[in-house]
């Protein structure tokens, strides 16, 4: 039976279990940081659904097209791919979806409102700009372009595009971790900032195999410089936005370093990757990457004169110093150990009673997918901006643009990036791909970053 | 479209319209011919009005927002629609008005209970909440110079396709020069409107929606031309 008591029932050995782990572990002076998750979302869908095109049918359209039916405002009406088989693999997930070879056929489908781009980032420009053009919704993932010339082409087109949502693929800025960890950070609560570190394990060749070569070149357009960001390019954008984001700057200089260690085929593109970003206050992020050793896989750490802090998975912890000051709340937060250092969870709701005794490696305090929060915003912030432009111009005329601006202006949106932020992450992302293409140092120049 | 309807609501037989325009000309005190008698302002809704819906659950109180109220009003252009009144002439006062309200503009905050709400209302049916004005009349008494002017009104309320009759009383305040504020307050049962309080089943369990909501609104509208017939 379902009744509003059942989630404060606990068992009493667990409670037990729980109190004594979190007494002992404040003996030590540890503390995890994390924010409360919302129920998953039905697969009924709501009213306010959006009729949503994926554009691009890879691993990452694949993923997109699995979340969109997972949520109550998402529907995936139709599939863009040029590769047949990647189109009907992609059917069977969204068997009523309308299928097109051309995205130019999906685009012009008025029923489809909004679209999710998903091709390698050198397909992107044409397909971005043609869909704002369209005046659909675009969620463009990153890096938003493999050129700077392409991704500022797109940065133009979003930041005159009507009214339409743009949302760059920086999915940690939709996060509801983020979000706890981010004022978190800002006010001080590890001290202040001393330096950031990350990291992206993996022994993977990054390489498709076809049996069609001319497919398999196409499919393997990340290990060819010509049309690969590189792995700091493609996969590093997402933490050293996040970076970025919470430090409140840009980095001022970038030098990198890439080799071919292991995979050492026909591939152009450094499987081992390492960058120091230079920001002011002499505060510096080293980045490594790998694909040839998945040690400690992937993190991310800002260290601060109080504490670490370590984001990890959609997790968080903090590791303080003897002599950080009492922060309160951390006596009664989940620990967990890290060899011979103590995580205090940073969770919103680490300090409920409910939470005790569970061990939070095992229980996910967000039970979806990061790209979940980033289309879960998109389309409800897609679905509120077209409603309440209708709804004005249907009661009051279109004669006022002021008027309706600030009318647009009073909605209340769900936190997504804007183009802006999409087109620094990739400005910086690619430039940092160029220092370790050129084992060099590159100065950021303000106007690479004007659109 | 229809053209907009001017003048007195169907029910009224013109002869009893006369009548009632000569009436008026008399209490008013007013020496205008018979032919302004018959002029109404209109006033046509703008942007930045407010309605307020304030409802009950068994977990806590909620309150949801919207900020678009559509529509117009039209006022017998004689009318004394002056605060500075010492008392309001006692008598029907011949106007007219159609609002609505679109129902997906009114927000919880919360991207669930506005699903929730969106549904138990059956918005894509009835995209739409209509209040329809058939009679207004002064509070009689002593008015208060300065204070919003204060009527009954009664009206026909459309929620969920169920049309009701509502009588609730409202302020009008004219402001800005052509401007004109109507507020007022009213309970709502959403079964009279043929809606299930919904029952969701949201984080802490099953949660109840009280039947009877408070529904308060400020409907900012503004004179755009002056309707004779």
């Amino acid at each position: 039976m379902n009744t509003p008591l059942e989630p404060f029932d606990f068992n009493r050995r667990e409670f037990l279990r729980g109190g004594s782990v979190a007494s002992l572990a404040a003996l030590f002076g540890m503390v995890q940081t994390a924010a409360q998750d919302a129920k998953p979302a039905e697969a009924e869908k709501a009213v306010t659904v959006t009729n949503t095109g994926v554009i691009g049918l890879g691993t990452r359209g694949r993923e997109a097209v699995t979340v969109l039916g997972s949520l109550s405002n998402g529907r995936v009406s139709a599939l863009c791919d040029h590769y047949p088989s990647a189109l009907k693999r992609a059917g069977t997930a969204a068997p009523k979806a309308k299928q097109y070879k051309d995205y130019r056929q999906l685009l012009a489908d008025t029923e489809i409102t909004a679209v999710v781009i998903a091709t390698p980032p050198h397909q992107h420009r044409d397909i971005a700009v043609a869909a704002l053009a369209a005046g659909k919704h675009v969620y463009l993932e990153v890096p938003m372009a493999a050129t700077l010339e392409d991704a500022r082409a797109i940065a133009q087109a979003a930041r005159d595009a009507g009214k339409v949502v743009f949302q760059p693929g920086l999915q940690e800025r939709s996060h509801p971790q983020s979000h706890f960890l981010l004022p978190f950070i800002r006010s001080g609560g590890a001290g202040r900032t001393i330096k950031a570190r990350t990291q992206w394990h993996r022994k993977t060749s990054w390489r498709a195999s076809s049996p069609n070569p001319e497919r398999e070149k196409e499919l393997n357009w990340k290990l060819y410089r010509e049309t690969s960001p590189g792995l700091v390019g493609e996969l590093g954008i997402h933490p050293i936005d996040t970076i970025n984001w919470f430090l409140g700057q840009r980095p001022k200089s970038v030098m990198g370093f890439g080799s071919i260690q292991q995979w050492k085929d026909d591939r152009q593109t450094a499987d081992t990757v390492q960058c120091i970003y230079e920001y002011s206050n002499d505060i510096h992020l080293s980045q490594e990457l790998t694909l040839t050793n998945s040690f400690d896989s992937e993190y991310t750490m800002i260290y601060g004169t109080d504490a670490a802090v370590m984001m990890r998975e959609n997790r968080a912890w903090m590791f303080k110093e003897s002599d950080a000051p009492l922060l309160g709340w951390e006596v009664y937060a989940r620990k967990d150990s890290f060899y011979k250092d103590l995580g205090i969870a940073l969770v919103a709701n680490a300090t409920k009673i409910g939470a005790q005794g569970k061990n939070p490696m095992e229980e996910a305090p967000y039970p979806n997918p990061p790209l979940f929060y980033a289309l879960e915003s998109f389309l409800f912030n897609a679905h509120e901006l077209t409603t309440g432009t209708k709804d004005f111009i249907e009661n009051f005329g279109a004669d006022d643009p002021k008027a309706l601006a600030d009318h647009l202006a009073t909605l209340k949106l769900l936190p997504a990036p804007k183009w802006k932020d999409g087109f620094e992450a990739t400005v910086v992302a690619l430039t940092a791909n160029e220092a370790v293409v050129g084992g060099k140092k590159i100065l950021f120049q303000d106007e690479w970053f004007h659109v | 479209m229809k053209p907009p309807r001017l003048l007195l609501p169907n029910t009224i037989a013109p002869a009893i319209a006369i009548v009632l325009a000569l009436t008026l000309a008399i209490a008013l005190g007013s020496a205008a011919p018979s032919a302004s008698a018959e002029t109404l302002t209109r006033y046509q809704a703008t942007p930045a009005s407010k309605v307020t819906v304030h409802g009950t659950s068994t977990i806590h109180d909620w309150k949801m927002e919207g900020k678009i109220i559509g529509g117009h009003f039209e006022i017998d252009s004689n009318y004394p629609l002056e605060t500075s009144a010492g008392k309001l002439p006692n008598l029907k006062v011949r106007s007219s008005a159609e609002v609505s309200i679109p129902v997906q503009s009114i927000k919880s905050g919360t991207k669930r209970m506005d699903e929730v709400m969106l549904e138990a209302m059956k918005q894509p049916e009835f995209p739409k909440i209509t209040f329809k004005l058939t009679e207004l009349s002064p509070r009689t008494g002593e008015h208060k110079p300065g204070d919003p002017l204060e009527f009954v009104s009664k009206g026909e309320l459309t929620i969920g396709g169920v049309t009701r009759p509502v009588e609730m009383t409202v302020t009008m305040e004219k402001f800005e020069g052509n401007k004109l504020k109507v507020v007022g307050t009213t309970p709502i049962k959403m079964t009279n409107h043929g809606i299930k309080p919904p029952a969701p089943n949201i984080a802490l369990g099953l949660i109840k929606v009280g039947d009877e909501v408070k529904v308060s609104f400020e409907w900012i509208t503004a004179r755009k031309m002056e309707a004779a017939k």
